[in-house]
């Protein structure tokens, strides 16, 4: 009787342990997977921030020649001829301030270089962007800017109607998705989630630009 | 009567030993795995606020070196200790029990300008190797672009493209922070410490219409 109960004890100890430990374990990991995803999170808010602010780094009637490419690991990822060059300048912030946990990110890809977008207010409606003539479509970062084209054609950029009211303002966005796969970390023992990262940031034109 | 209380009080002894005995193998067991987990958690989270702490740090010493050079007549090359020294109090802050140092050497003006070379560290153990551990180091290179040349015919200027560029500047903090992780379970040489590589990069300004 003393050594079935005892033998009972021991067992419900190991089982106890056996329970106990995988949840403890999931716990940490799971802890860990959160931790992850609000830091990738902060340096995409960074990365857009940066990428948005460097289009104004760039002449507004600059247009990159033939052969122009930039960004990606070695350099030439993206085609940018005939893009404004600001675009271009978004794109190579972007991609070198990016530069950690990229083996486990899973960019959802759009066209490089957009413009015309709206935010509209109550009496316009929003308006999506569109694409320019020749951006990449392939790139981990989408910015709305506007342009001098050649002959001194404006194109227009994203239009923030909240931003000095009624008629709004001309700024640039810049927005990136991302997926965290965790499966390709020892973290995909305990973590079964992929939670989908956004950020998107908008910068205002200096003074004289407005 | 005496052979009735025998054998209910041998039977209490032993089995009162063997708990004792089986509680100390439980808290033995389970200590080292409360810990585990414990120690864990708060590392996660003190890397966490770690990182936070160095990309708000990139990407306010970006800025600040994107800004420094904005002549574009000018060298524009800014100043790497002052970049180290506008996000140094941020981050000594933040990244309690490590020490904070530029990464760069001053020229023969006093000047500290960003090693065009691009010598960074590429790793936080070569970090560790020449400034000893819990070290990161703030190190800014800035990229230029190739000298213009009148381009071939039929080639449109600017030739070769991005020869009329603004320098590219890329702040990078790198090295090992402070941590709970014990020698011998983490990746640092020596324990008790984390590796951290954090870095961002823009343009320079230009004043252009």
């Amino acid at each position: 009787m003393t050594r079935r109960g005892r033998r009972g004890d021991d067992a419900q100890a190991v089982l106890e342990t056996a329970l106990i430990l995988p949840i403890l374990l999931l716990l940490v990991c799971n802890f860990i997977g959160v931790m992850v995803q609000v830091t990738v999170q902060q340096q995409l808010n960074a990365a857009t921030a940066l990428a948005a602010q460097s289009r104004f780094q760039a002449p507004n009637n600059a247009v990159d020649p033939a052969g122009t490419r930039c960004c990606g690991a070695d350099g030439s990822r993206l085609s940018t001829a005939g893009l404004p060059t600001g675009c271009r300048y978004a794109a190579e912030t972007f991609y070198g301030t990016m530069t950690t946990y990229t083996g486990m990110l899973v960019w959802q890809t759009a066209p490089l270089c957009t413009s015309g977008g709206d935010s509209g207010d109550a009496t316009h409606s929003p308006l999506a962007s569109h694409a320019y003539p020749g951006s990449p479509g392939d790139a981990d970062v989408s910015c709305d800017i506007g342009s001098t084209g050649a002959a001194g054609v404006i194109v227009a950029g994203y239009l923030d109607r909240t931003l000095q009211p009624p008629n709004g303002l001309t700024v640039v966005t810049c927005s990136a998705t991302t997926r965290l796969d965790f499966s390709k970390t020892p973290l995909a023992w305990g973590v079964f989630w992929s939670p989908t990262v956004h950020a998107q940031s908008e910068a205002l034109p200096p003074p004289f630009r407005q | 009567m005496g052979g009735e209380s025998e054998d209910v009080v041998r039977p209490r002894r032993v089995p009162r030993t063997g708990r004792r005995a089986q509680a100390t193998l439980e808290f033995a067991v389970v200590v080292p795995l409360f810990l585990l987990c414990l120690i864990g958690a708060l590392d996660a989270g003190l890397w966490a606020v770690q990182t936070s702490a160095e990309v708000s740090a990139v990407e306010q010493a970006a800025t600040v070196a994107a800004s420094a050079g904005s002549n574009p007549a000018a060298e524009t090359a800014p100043d790497a200790r002052a970049v180290t020294a506008a996000v140094a109090g941020s981050l000594h802050a933040a990244l309690f029990g490590t020490s904070v140092a530029g990464w760069c050497e001053a020229d023969s003006s006093g000047a500290c300008r960003p090693d065009v070379t691009a010598h960074c560290p590429s790793t936080p153990a070569e970090v560790q190797a020449a400034m000893g551990p819990r070290v990161v180091v703030v190190c800014v290179t800035e990229q230029d672009p190739p000298p213009c040349v009148a381009p071939p015919p039929g080639v449109p200027s600017p030739f070769p493209p991005k020869c009329d560029d603004s320098p590219l500047i890329t702040v990078r903090v790198i090295g090992f922070v402070a941590s709970f992780v014990p020698p011998g379970f983490g990746p640092g040489a020596t324990g008790f410490e984390l590796p951290t590589d954090i870095s961002a990069t823009t343009h320079t300004l230009r004043f252009a219409p």
